[in-house]
């Protein structure tokens, strides 16, 4: 029983990294440049079938496939902020919603021409191994997402907290206008942290792909996720998004195992909503007047 | 029994205190201004009063009613009207128009009454129709009845907002600003306004920062500072007062 | 004068299949089913338009409403033997108190956190309809619906009915006092409530009317087709209806019946299969709302200052 217990929490760390990581890309949008983007959760579908093509199709080893993932979807990420994402910048968020949500439709039916419906698999030698204690089984993989977010994590602290870029990302999130007339070259650095999201987003597709299928929809319900998990953190704040992230990732493996295993994609909403209701600000958004 | 009274009202702003326990109390057919160096708590004041904002302490009472946690469309039912300090109008709608949207005290008529024109609804219609052009002749912008909000001038919209917030004829009115921004024919125009709703028997209470207006037609002036009320009385008084002379000069 | 067009627009749309008849009898069949299809969408696109057009709510949950409405006529009739138009009003009942019943949390929310809200809803929705087996079948569809009538124009003229029905509602609620209460909230909030109005009261209106014909056309739909799966029922239709509204002209009547004819008949016509479908309505919302003046997207923007 316990050791179905801790499995079941192991799964859930390694949803709350996956959602962490692309949640944090889309809370990093949020709040440097005040970005909505519905076409987030297509960098990890994307990297996903990136980290694909170069594992299995060119047969890379599992470092290097990543590696060209991420490679990819930054180039991508940057292609897509200099055509997109620029237009959209400036103007209200309904159009920002409706672009994103339309260029998201756009990939993932592209995807299911270039790449079919059937879903992909690659497995690798971590996701195959099973470490077995006492009862308690853990895919190796699994770790590896953990490790790997918890890596990743650390280097975008560093980054956001050491580097000229991450200040002036974070001197953005707080006062764009001020930025501006100091010199700050606001459309690089939403570049950056444009970069930078569709960077983590891949990664985590790396990491994961193993563990799942790649199929082209899965872009869709990820950004969903995703923005529940930033919106019940508290707009714009990448530690808030991590955090529910988590909640989202344990409180799904739980309770889909325990509760209701067709019905667990709802919990993140369920949760979101709840949290909104009793806390509108999210819940570590600061709570402002008129 | 005081029209509206404030209470020990408190307002506080990410660890700012914006108004630190204000009483005020306004009787029925006073003019009063409510006058304070920028950052006083003037416009918060107003805002927690009509609603906008939640007080974090004291109480509102109008007409002996507590309305301190009410939202603010069912304030302006009760009949405290109000314009913003920024003007605000509805850009695309007519200038007649956006009066008749302040036309909403038959909202207990029920959804099929609005939806199928009876004779009843129509002379309604009508009535407010005819009420809200005698308001913009009022204002002097009968002539632009039919043409967008948007495409006024300044000064034209805020005649504009100022008859809109009479259409519900309000028993109490709370002007932000009305002086602000405006030419001097504008704000001679305003004072004559605001003059003759005093003399309808209205109730009026205004923030301004022009003091030629406050001193020329306010019966009573209450001066805040930092968030508290620190002088109160007749506008001769008020400016003899060293304690406001203080608060403006002494910074 | 405008009389006079809308008489002859809408004396064109009844004859509709006998022009069809005598201009195309071999394609008879094919156009007036793409007829009755645009029909049903232009009514599906105005109950949309009362949400996103009229009192400015970016609602991406309208799906789920199309869908609990056509899962209540396809389970009534298909297992209660209910007549047809005792499902539809049942369906057009269910979906309202289902967008009421979802309005009370969703509007607490801000704007942003709505939007996503609403998002999320339409997934749990969708996720509910591919997972309640016992009462949708899930997957498997429920299929045999009973079908009204059979004939082609019958249908057509039914689909026909409905939308002069949707619009004549529509119409009422969006002109005079009601009218410009909504629009008043979707322009200017804090001035609306210094009115008087009620913006909660509005926004739940507008959302409940229009979730309930939402209802109202997917029980036609469903009925239509004789069969409805849960896929009828993604964000695939959002887009559809995003498409329709902005592109024609969201808050306007005109706009939005002009976008349904366009977007739902001219791609039955050039006959696109779904996927490449979406990808060009992607391209185009995408192209349309980027470069548009800010007049088409500023009109959902709203606060107007």
């Amino acid at each position: 029983m316990l050791a179905d217990v801790l499995e079941q929490l192991v799964h859930g760390l390694t949803l709350g990294s996956m959602y962490a990581m692309v949640a944090a890309g889309l809370a990093l949008m949020l709040g440097v440049a005040r970005l909505i983007n519905f076409a987030h959760g297509e960098f990890f579908m994307l990297g996903a079938y990136a980290f694909w093509y170069g594992y299995r199709e060119l047969g890379l080893p599992y470092p290097l496939a990543g590696v060209l993932a991420v490679a990819l979807m930054v180039v991508w990420g940057v292609v897509y902020q200099r055509t997109v994402i620029r237009a959209i910048l400036p103007r209200s968020w309904h159009v920002q919603l409706i672009a994103t949500l339309a260029t998201s439709i756009v990939l993932t039916n592209l995807a299911i021409i270039v790449f079919g419906t059937q879903p992909k698999e690659v497995p690798t030698a971590l996701s195959s191994t099973i470490l077995d204690v006492g009862g308690f089984r853990l895919v190796w993989q699994r770790l590896l997402v953990l490790a790997g977010a918890l890596a990743i994590f650390w280097g975008l602290h560093r980054f956001v907290s050491r580097t000229r870029a991450g200040r002036a990302m974070r001197a953005m999130s707080q006062n764009r206008e001020a930025c501006a007339v100091v010199g700050v070259d606001v459309q690089h650095v939403a570049m950056i942290t444009f970069a930078l999201s569709a960077a983590l987003a891949a990664a985590a597709a790396t990491l994961v792909s193993p563990l799942f299928n790649i199929f082209p929809d899965m872009g869709t319900g990820l950004t969903l996720k995703a923005f529940a998990a930033v919106v019940t953190g508290g707009f714009g704040y990448v530690n808030g998004a991590i955090a529910a992230s988590f909640l989202i990732g344990i409180t799904e493996a739980l309770a889909g195992s325990y509760l209701s295993y067709a019905y667990k994609d709802a919990f993140a909403f369920i949760i979101m909503i709840g949290v909104l209701l009793w806390r509108p600000q999210g819940l570590f958004g600061r709570r402002l007047g008129i | 029994m005081a029209l509206l009274e404030i209470r020990g009202l408190v307002k506080r702003f990410l660890g700012v205190t914006a108004v630190g326990g204000v009483d005020l109390t306004v009787a029925a057919g006073e003019l009063v201004s409510l006058i304070g160096p920028n950052g006083s708590g003037k416009t918060t004041l107003f805002n927690c009063v009509t609603g906008y904002l939640g007080a974090d302490d004291g109480r509102v009472l109008f007409r002996g009613a507590d309305i301190t946690r009410a939202a603010p469309h069912r304030i302006a039912r009760l009949g405290l009207g109000r314009t913003f300090q920024h003007v605000s109008v509805f850009g695309r709608l007519s200038a007649l128009e956006n009066l008749l949207v302040f036309v909403q005290q038959h909202q207990e008529e029920n959804l099929l009454a609005r939806l199928v024109r009876t004779p009843r609804v129509r002379r309604l219609e009508a009535e407010a129709v005819a009420r809200a052009r005698t308001l913009l002749d009022l204002v002097g912008l009968g002539a632009k009845a039919e043409a967008p909000a948007g495409s006024l001038s300044y000064g034209q919209r805020k005649l504009l907002a100022f008859a809109a917030a009479l259409m519900p004829d309000p028993e109490l009115i709370l002007l932000d600003e009305p002086a602000a921004a405006v030419n001097p024919t504008m704000i001679n125009q305003m004072k004559d306004h605001i003059l003759a709703l005093h003399r309808q028997g209205k109730t009026v209470v205004l923030v301004e920062h022009n003091m030629d207006v406050v001193m020329d037609i306010s019966q009573r002036v209450v001066v805040l500072d930092h968030g508290q009320k620190i002088a109160e009385g007749p506008p001769a008084a008020i400016r003899r007062d060293p304690g406001v002379i203080e608060a403006y000069f002494g910074r | 004068m405008r009389v006079l067009v809308r008489v002859a627009v809408a004396g064109v749309a009844v004859a509709a299949p006998w022009i069809v008849a005598a201009i195309a009898p071999g394609q008879q069949r094919y156009i007036v089913h793409v007829l009755i299809f645009t029909a049903l969408f232009a009514a599906l696109a105005l109950s949309y338009d009362l949400i996103v057009g009229h009192v400015g709510a970016l609602s991406l949950a309208h799906p789920a409403f199309f869908g609990v409405g056509a899962y209540t006529a396809a389970i009534a009739s298909t297992r209660g033997g209910w007549p047809f138009l005792a499902d539809v009003a049942g369906a057009v009942a269910l979906a309202g108190l289902v967008a009421a019943l979802a309005g009370i949390p969703l509007f607490r929310l801000t704007e942003h956190a709505f939007a996503v809200g609403t998002l999320g809803f339409a997934l749990v929705a969708w996720i509910v309809a591919t997972n309640w087996v016992d009462v949708t079948r899930g997957p498997l569809c429920i299929t045999g619906i009973p079908k009204p009538v059979t004939t082609l124009p019958a249908w057509y003229w039914l689909a026909l009915t409905a939308l002069g029905l949707v619009l004549l509602l529509y119409r009422g609620m969006t002109t005079f006092r009601l009218g410009r209460a909504m629009h008043a909230v979707r322009d200017n909030e804090p001035l609306a409530a210094a009115a008087g109005i009620d913006p909660l009261r509005y926004r739940m209106l507008a959302f409940v009317v229009g979730g309930a014909l939402a209802g109202g056309v997917g029980a036609l739909y469903a009925h239509y087709l004789s069969v409805f799966c849960p896929e009828e029922m993604t964000v695939a239709l959002t887009v559809n209806m995003l498409v329709i509204v902005f592109l024609g002209g969201v808050g306007t009547l005109r706009g939005v019946l002009v976008g349904a004819v366009l977007f739902t008949a001219l791609p039955e016509i050039l006959r696109l299969a779904p996927t490449w479908r979406l990808v060009i309505y992607g391209l185009l919302l995408l192209v349309i709302v980027i470069r548009s003046p800010e007049g088409l997207s500023g009109l959902v923007r709203g606060r107007a200052r």
